[in-house]
């Protein structure tokens, strides 16, 4: 079986969901190889001292389940889970802190991990259970149709984007850290970042987790309306674009020239560069503007992530194509 | 004619470029025709055909004009790349697998010298004459 991290992000749930969450984690019939946590409080406290914690703790070192408490930036759960996808593991399944998984959940979601898979959920349920039966799943629908994973999945199903908790293939996109710290549409968009580039993303049944919604505490903890709108101008610019390969070229002279010989390759281009009399296209400060960071498409930084030691031309086909 | 491109863009801390090539003036001794260096207004002038911060079209012209060509790890061997007109890369700390091309002669004096992480600033890397091939190699070769 692929080895797997659970990565849980939490804010301002000590003491409400994020105990249930754990333990449900804990007691999954398939075992994680390891759980972190990240503890994204703005005054975060040591846990060891608290009894059910501590407890927790020994819990998961007694069935053999590595884990770590982890201090984290205070800018949002998408870093704390762009950390996550980073570490490694070949499968990362994050878990809300609201989120209560059945225990059969990771066990069934592993099942469907095949190789061209990128994410696989389950039903993602709130008391009372909504009728889903008619979603798609696809991006286009976003607005206008209840989330497929809100209603009980009775068969799989590919689709274009996931909510709330899956498991995901790890490396392979990155999340948006353009995000505010509220992180609204984090997890579509990156879903949807797997099915351009190709992956599967399905939802499967028998994989049930309970949504406690907490009014309280994360990304509730933010109540800035400004911190949303930002992030949902994000999300529409992105789709704005979804039928084109975005490329942005912030890089050297050089690494232009040899991108040339890629660009040909590339299906609907649409291109944000440095050296417009090499590679015409659009300023990088719009890139910057309308995606909100750019790291995704640093071919410095993923060629340092992916270990590389190939050509710097076929680096850019890695990226591109 | 053979076209000279000795260094490589400025490093942001101000000092020398570890990717540079040292031995410049020994090797132009040795060439036995003539040499257009091109470069950035500012840079060293190592012959008296200087040409100074031509547009990449006007160096595509110049490259067809040339027999060959010499330079470091720079937007050059990309450029002549492209442009199908193989030449002579001295390498030093960058590697020639990643970043070179293998139509070029990539003259690279030991892989024990190449920076340990490829990707991150060369400001963290000093200048060391030391992992350059000395002029007499590269000669052989052109």
């Amino acid at each position: 079986m692929p080895n797997v991290l659970c990565s849980v992000a939490t804010r301002g749930r000590y003491h409400t969901t994020l105990p249930l969450t754990l333990n449900a984690i804990i007691n999954q019939t398939h075992k994680v190889d390891k759980l972190i946590i990240f503890d994204d409080n703005d005054e975060p406290q040591d846990m060891r001292n608290e009894l059910v914690y501590s407890y927790f703790f020994q819990m998961l070192t007694i069935k053999g389940i590595q884990w770590e408490w982890l201090y984290a930036a205070k800018k949002g759960q998408h870093y704390s889970h762009q950390m996550a996808n980073t570490m490694e593991y070949e499968w990362v399944w994050r878990v809300d802190d609201d989120a209560i998984p059945e225990p059969n959940v990771l066990q069934n979601l592993l099942k469907y991990t095949g190789p061209r898979i990128g994410a696989v959920g389950g039903s993602v349920l709130t008391p009372p259970s909504i009728e889903t039966n008619n979603s798609t799943g696809l991006i286009d629908n976003i607005d206008s149709e209840p989330n497929i994973q809100w209603g009980i999945i009775k068969e799989p199903k590919y689709v274009q984007h996931l909510h709330c908790t899956f498991i995901y293939r790890a490396g392979v996109h990155d999340y948006n850290l353009g995000l505010s710290r509220v992180a609204h549409r984090e997890e579509t968009l990156f879903t949807y970042g797997l099915y351009q580039k190709g992956y599967g993303v399905v939802v499967v049944p028998d994989a049930v987790t309970w949504h406690l919604k907490n009014p309280q505490g994360g990304i509730r903890s933010e109540t800035s309306q400004q911190l949303y709108e930002n992030d949902e101008r994000i999300f529409q610019n992105f789709m704005k674009f979804k039928d084109n390969t975005i490329v942005v070229l912030n890089c050297g002279l050089g690494d232009h020239i040899v991108f040339s010989q890629v660009l040909p390759k590339l299906k609907n281009p649409v291109v944000f560069t440095c050296y417009p009399e090499v590679i015409p296209g659009r300023a990088i400060a719009e890139a910057q503007d309308l995606f909100g960071n750019l790291d995704q498409w640093n071919i410095y930084k993923k060629m340092d992530e992916w270990v590389w030691i190939d050509s710097l031309e076929s680096a850019f086909e890695a990226m591109y194509l | 004619m053979i076209i000279i491109s000795p260094y490589t863009k400025k490093l942001n801390n101000g000092k020398e470029n570890p990717k540079n090539y040292p031995y410049w003036e020994q090797l132009i001794s040795l060439i036995d025709e003539p040499v257009v260096q091109i470069g950035l207004t500012g840079e060293k002038q190592l012959v008296t055909d200087f040409r100074e911060n031509l547009s990449i079209n006007e160096l595509k012209e110049l490259l067809k004009e040339c027999r060959t060509w010499i330079g470091c790890d720079s937007f050059f061997q990309h450029l002549a790349w492209v442009e199908k007109k193989p030449g002579i890369v001295l390498w030093s700390i960058s590697d020639p697998k990643i970043f070179g091309h293998p139509e070029n002669i990539n003259l690279l004096k030991d892989r024990a010298y190449l920076a340990p992480n490829q990707f991150l600033w060369w400001e963290a890397y000093e200048y060391n004459p030391e992992r350059s091939v000395l002029p007499e190699e590269v000669i052989k070769h052109l």
